[in-house]
């Protein structure tokens, strides 16, 4: 039975874009995603318009003070099993912005996140490379996902 | 003996396990179609060219936690979607697929009125779900689910007497047997008319207002996760198997063709899954060529060009049955 669920949590991630504070530089990497040219219906990947119905939040962008409480809230209101996939170096580490005095850091001072996928911004192959690492995590539970891209 | 095969009809063929993997193995002809329309390749890893992707995603929005929201009427929020489904799933059963229906011998007089009540009776469960679910988008995409259905139900009734008439009956299955000659081709103007109003009955494009994205974020299914979302995804799914199926019966000639060999029942299968793929194909084909309208445009639409149209092809269809076909046919 739970092989079937782990079966069915790998093939269908439906995913929600949240940008706390990006260039849009990413946002445009991530919405590429959908385009014909990376497809990623095609391992199940839906762009879900609902906290409620993803699985996976994409964070964009360094996380300002202003859209901490925001982020938490939309972390917060996913249901679980949840997983959270960190595009760009700013949302990694605060990027260019970090030490600003809006800029709260990286996503990882706000909510747990699973995925790092540094890059100014990360090519969309790379996004893709890094959801698929993270999914494979699932297969092996007990071991903490933290998977680094260096691409 | 004669329970086991009623009980066998209903739960498993023709019944709710044949509609139920049907519907997915819908839902996965849908998206690769759309896919291949934009260019894509559309679901590929989830077993051969992706085709058990829609398991995949009911599966696990099974698997996922159960929230509802604190200002949710509970139960409502709870039971509505799974009711709105089994409404559905009740209407397919009275339609002929094998020859007979899923409840064998329940053709009685009327029953495609029955039949048209049951959608009218999903889709209000449909609205409570929304209405429900306490939040600004969820009531505002339930409030559309009315507001869009008060311009296609008159029409989509309207049309669907078009056949009855050519076949004096309103038995769906005496409508169903009746054609020896297919209704598309004694009344394609209704056929036509009846796509679309059906378009609007699906919430398929251009007529998807009710759970448009970019507009209301997910429509009434906004607060639903896990089991409830996999319950209104279905019902939507069911619902367009439904309406291919209902066409397929009034217009296609039903279950009916040519027999070869072997048992009936097989081939009228055979044929009944083949002319209800066509309709959805055709249906899919529509939904990727337009763009979505506005609401007062749709009801606009609906009132001053649907409905007298689909009044006016229900004269021609009657002046045509009574003058013109007997004489031909
Ligand atoms: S990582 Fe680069 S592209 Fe992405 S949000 Fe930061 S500055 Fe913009």
């Amino acid at each position: 039975m739970s092989k079937l669920a782990t079966w069915a949590r790998l093939k269908s991630p439906w995913v929600l874009h949240f940008n706390s504070g990006a260039c849009n530089g990413c946002d445009i990497e991530v919405v590429a995603l959908l385009t014909p040219r990376f497809d990623v219906e095609r391992f199940g990947i839906k762009l879900e318009p609902s906290p409620r119905h993803a699985d996976v939040l994409l964070t964009t962008g360094a996380v300002t003070k202003q859209c901490a409480e925001r982020l938490k809230r939309i972390y917060d209101q996913m249901p679980e099993p949840k997983f959270v996939v960190a595009i760009g170096a700013c949302a990694c580490s605060g990027g260019v912005f970090k030490g600003n005095y809006t800029v709260a850091g990286g996503v990882d001072k706000v909510i747990p996140v699973n995925a790092y996928i540094p890059g100014c911004p990360p090519k969309p192959e790379a996004i893709i490379d890094g959801v698929v690492k993270l999914l494979n995590s699932l297969k092996a539970p007990k071991t903490e996902a933290k998977v680094n891209d260096s691409k | 003996m004669l329970d086991f095969l009623l009980i066998f009809r209903v739960l498993v063929f023709p019944g709710f396990t044949f509609i139920l993997f049907f519907t997915l193995f819908c839902d996965w002809v849908e998206r690769k179609i759309e896919a291949r329309m934009q260019n894509r390749v559309g679901p590929a890893v989830a077993g051969p060219a992706g085709i058990l992707q829609p398991l995949a995603d009911f599966i696990k929005l099974l698997t996922k936690e159960e929230i509802i929201p604190r200002d949710a009427k509970k139960n409502i929020f709870r039971i509505a979607p799974i009711i709105a489904f089994s409404v559905m799933v009740f209407a397919i059963c009275f339609l002929p697929i094998d020859g007979s229906s899923a409840i064998s011998m329940s053709g009685f007089t009327g029953d495609l009125i029955f039949i048209m009540a049951l959608v009218t009776v999903a889709n209000f469960f449909l609205f409570m779900s929304g209405w429900a679910s306490s939040n600004p988008y969820g009531g505002i995409g339930a409030a559309r689910v009315l507001t869009q259905f008060l311009g296609y139900d008159i029409p989509l009734f309207l049309l669907a007497l078009t056949p009855a008439f050519l076949a004096g009956s309103l038995t769906i299955s005496a409508i169903a047997a009746s054609q020896y000659l297919p209704f598309i081709l004694l009344a394609p103007w209704g056929f036509v008319l009846f796509i679309i109003a059906l378009q609007a009955e699906l919430e398929k494009d251009p007529f998807d207002i009710p759970h448009a994205e970019s507009e209301v974020v997910g429509g009434l299914e906004t607060e639903y996760c896990g089991g409830k979302l996999a319950f209104l995804h279905l019902t939507r799914d069911v619902q367009i198997v439904l309406g291919a199926a209902l066409v397929v019966e009034l217009f296609l000639g039903g279950p009916y063709g040519p027999v070869f060999f072997g048992l009936p029942a097989f081939w009228y299968s055979l044929w009944f899954v083949l002319k209800v793929l066509a309709v959805v194909i055709v249906t899919e084909y529509v939904t990727c060529l337009f763009a979505r309208l506005r609401i007062d445009q749709v009801l606009t639409a609906n009132w001053r060009m649907l409905l007298p149209l689909s009044v006016l092809s229900l004269a021609l269809t009657v002046a045509m049955a009574t003058y013109v076909y007997p004489m031909v046919v």
